[in-house]
């Protein structure tokens, strides 16, 4: 992966992008947890949804740098 | 050997123990005594202390740990800035600072604003510099244009959206100006400047969703509960001793606030992650069943009053009666509802209240004396209509409120109620001209600041600008703007000299991150904790803006007595001319505005009347409202002028609801019956049009001409529930319109086009 791109000629790290993908990404599998009633079964919800997001932007990340 | 003690001795020894005897007793009895205030004074210390205790962790330890929390995302945004070496730490500490609330929700939404108009901001910038680098006074005339449209967005929008505008507005100032003076470098400060309010808002929005998040809905759920109590208050109390006029209209008041505040909460829970979120539908369906039923209980209050001063004796006792009825429908245990579950119980009681209000209404007719003329009669008959009416719509929204308590007990199942029906969102309503009159006093206070900075070739130009930016644009939509900025600049100013001991007497100390912090931190906890309160809520947003935008450390220390005196003074000065233009350019507070606040009303009702197709009950209770809350007259009742606006929106819902219950029948009647309405309709318009008492008069008697058409005598056909629908509506427009204490019957005196009519009264 290109560890920047450009974006209107301005070169703009990919890692914002995978910020972006992630933070999407959280909110789409929060719905999807809301609905499931998963979070019935977790303890701090607010703190699961911070980690899913950690999870999700460092595995997107690693994958940019590896 | 002591047993042959002489005689005497021995006596006397016996007299001092039994005296000692007595002395023990009279002492222990004593002690007793004594002690028992103390223990009843402990116990009571006990009681207190953990009566306190409870206070205090109910109302002050929120606040603590609210103050905590901006500090601790302070530092975390602090370090973060520092680690990427971003230019400028502080705009992310002023973003924390400034997106900072007390519940989660609103720092989510409001972060989310942020970002929407801080991302136009800097694209508006960009576009300026590219335009205009060399020119700066076209620079500076657009940017003019630029800023009226941002306050004119910040006044039409409500809650958060309007911050956006805000933002939209001075990200141009920090921004775009400090660009003028390097062109070259634009980009990167754009890009920095987004990065760094990036930082500051996941700092401020991670810290308050995690710490001791404060959820949205606990205090929706309370702001629901209390309106809910309140107004079963309001309506037992109403039937068991009847309410003043003045108390009834600061209930409404009350209840008006309520309903705003209460979509305030509600947009706001848009990103929130518990309940609320799943219920915002029905939030906004509760709101807008609240306004009708407050408006019905509104009109029916007024029927009674008037009743009281014109009514036969007979009628109003067993109207009454019925009332208390109702009012008993809705106790339980001898009170009203405190939470949903005994609102279901009530659910069930307005439920057998209404399917048994016909015998009811037919029992209590049968009791009139037959002597009644059919004037009293239709007196009953419209109160009865009122009354079911009332009860109807309280059924309605009992059963919506009751319903929360079902679905909570499953929170993430999706609501079937609110699957397929959509209801209509909170209408807004504003005047044009006050807009208007907004941006171009958010333009005129930044051409003055700039051509004096043009003028002087005053350094701190920039921060002047900058800050009068931010207090013409923040405050433009606040109730009362004068005092809003009067505390702004009190929290300016202990925002200045909280930056002066912390510039040069605390960060010269700092050696490490960990100084750095504990040498800007007491400004952080002292203007948080000043904004946490609701009083001083704008004195901690001057301290907290001020004191972060002068705080002497970019990445390294950068403190320098004259910049920071110049930018002192400029900030002043700035929020001194904004002030000013809020006194000269005064939306709020002035006769003028309020007469057109009035005006709108009046022109609502006429729009009623007349438009081809008529308005939508909620959309027109939603516009009414809007406007006087928009005004600002309802948090200022103790005024006559705005009193006058009360009594105007209270008029137009009357009558305005009245005139929509009459259009709907239309298609339904006789094309003579048609007839009579259209004109009382139009007579209603032109008095709504022209107030006065000749106005009143002619639409009175139209009213009465098609009564008189509708009444069974005239021989017109119609269905029966038409009729009686037409009948107790006209009755009631009647007797509302002849009303003495209606603003109707005023308006000549204090609402005129000129003082003709005045000096022709005098």
């Amino acid at each position: 992966m290109p560890r920047e791109f450009a974006l209107l000629d301005a070169l703009v790290p990919t890692l914002l992008l995978a910020f972006i993908a992630a933070a999407f990404g959280t909110l789409l599998l929060d719905r999807l947890f809301a609905w499931l009633g998963a979070y019935r079964l977790v303890w701090y919800p607010a703190l699961f949804r911070l980690a899913i997001f950690g999870c999700l932007f460092a595995g997107l990340g690693l994958w940019i740098y590896q | 050997m002591n047993l042959w003690l002489p005689v005497n001795r021995r006596r006397a020894l016996l007299r001092m123990g039994w005296h000692l005897r007595v002395y023990a007793l009279a002492s222990a009895r004593r002690i007793a005594q004594l002690a028992k205030p103390l223990l009843s004074m402990a116990n009571t210390l006990g009681l207190s202390a953990t009566l306190g205790a409870r206070e205090w962790w109910r109302l002050d330890a929120p606040v603590i740990a609210y103050v905590f929390k901006v500090l601790l995302a302070s530092v975390l945004a602090v370090w973060i800035s520092l680690r990427l070496e971003f230019d400028q730490p502080r705009t992310a500490l002023l973003t924390v600072a400034i997106v900072m609330q007390f519940r989660s929700g609103m720092v989510l939404t409001k972060s989310y604003y942020r970002l929407i108009g801080t991302i136009f901001g800097i694209l508006a910038s960009f576009f300026l510099v590219a335009m205009f680098a060399q020119e700066r006074v076209l620079f500076l005339l657009c940017m003019t244009i630029w800023i009226g449209l941002c306050t004119a967005g910040s006044v039409i929008f409500r809650n958060h959206q309007s911050y956006a505008f805000v933002l939209a507005g001075y990200t141009l100032c920090i921004v775009g100006l400090p660009a003028t003076l390097t062109p070259e470098l634009t980009f990167n400060i754009g890009v920095t400047r987004l990065s760094e309010i990036l930082v500051g808002l996941l700092c401020a929005t991670v810290v308050s969703d995690l710490v001791f998040p404060q959820r949205m809905w606990n205090v929706t759920l309370q702001t629901v509960r209390r309106r809910y109590t309140d107004f079963c208050d309001l309506l037992r109390v109403s039937a068991r001793e009847g309410v003043a006029h003045a108390t009834l209209q600061a209930h409404m008041l009350r209840f008006i606030g309520d309903i705003f505040s209460l979509e305030s909460f509600r947009a706001s829970s848009g990103l929130e992650t518990d309940e609320s979120r799943g219920h915002r539908h029905r939030l906004r369906l509760l709101n807008n069943e609240f306004m009708e039923v407050s408006t019905t209980f509104h009109a029916f209050s007024r029927l009674l009053q008037r009743q009281q001063a014109n009514s036969h004796t007979e009628v109003r006792e067993s109207l009454l009666q019925l009332y208390q009825c109702l009012a008993d429908a809705v106790t339980v245990q001898h009170r009203s509802a405190h939470t949903e579950q005994e609102t279901l119980a009530i659910v069930q009681q307005l439920k057998a209240f209404r399917d048994d209000f016909d015998l009811r209404l037919q029992a209590a007719r049968h009791r009139l004396p037959a002597s009644l003329q059919t004037k009293d009669l239709l007196d009953f008959d419209t109160g009865a209509a009122y009354l079911l009416r009332l009860a109807e719509e309280l059924y309605v929204y009992s059963r919506t409120y009751g319903a929360l308590a079902k679905s909570s007990a499953t929170p993430s199942a999706p609501d079937p109620l609110q699957a397929g029906e959509l209801p209509a969102p909170l209408e807004m309503h504003f005047d044009p001209l006050a807009v208007g009159l907004a941006a171009l006093r958010g333009g005129i206070t930044l051409l003055i600041l700039a051509g004096l900075w043009i003028f002087t070739d005053w350094r701190s130009g920039i921060e002047a600008i900058t800050i009068g930016v931010i207090t013409s644009t923040l405050f433009a939509n606040s109730p009362s703007p004068n005092k809003t900025i009067r505390h702004f600049m009190a929290g300016a100013i202990i925002g200045t000299v909280l930056a002066y001991f912390s510039n040069f007497w605390w960060l010269t100390e700092a050696h490490d991150f960990w100084t750095l912090i504990i040498a800007i931190s007491p400004g952080i906890l002292l203007a948080s904790w000043l904004g946490s309160r609701p009083a001083s809520a704008f004195i901690g947003a001057g301290a907290s803006v001020v004191y972060l935008l002068h705080i002497g450390f970019n990445t390294v220390f950068s403190a320098n007595p004259v910049t920071f005196l110049n930018d002192a003074v400029a900030d002043l000065l700035a929020i001194l001319v904004s002030g000013t233009m809020y006194g000269l350019i005064d939306l709020s507070g002035s006769v003028w505005s309020r007469q057109r606040v009035s005006n709108a009303l009046r022109q609502l009702v006429v729009a009623v009347c007349r438009d081809a197709t008529p308005l939508r009950r909620a959309r027109f209770e939603a516009s009414a409202r809007d406007l006087v809350q928009r005004s600002g007259s309802a948090q200022r009742v103790g005024e006559v002028q705005d009193q006058e606006v009360v009594k105007w929106l209270f008029s137009a819902l009357e009558i305005g609801h009245a005139v929509i219950a009459l259009r709907e029948q239309l298609p339904h009647v006789s094309p003579e019956m048609a007839r009579a309405l259209q004109n009382a309709i139009q007579q209603i318009a032109s008095l709504y049009e022209a107030p006065g008492k000749a106005a009143i008069a002619r639409a009175a008697t139209a009213v009465d001409q098609a009564l008189t058409v509708a009444a069974p005598a005239a021989g017109y056909e119609m269905p029966t529930h038409v009729r009686h629908l037409l009948l107790t509506t006209l009755h009631f427009v009647h007797s509302t319109l002849l009303d003495e204490a209606s603003v109707l019957a005023f308006s000549p005196t204090v609402f005129t086009r000129s003082g003709q009519e005045l000096s022709h009264a005098t």
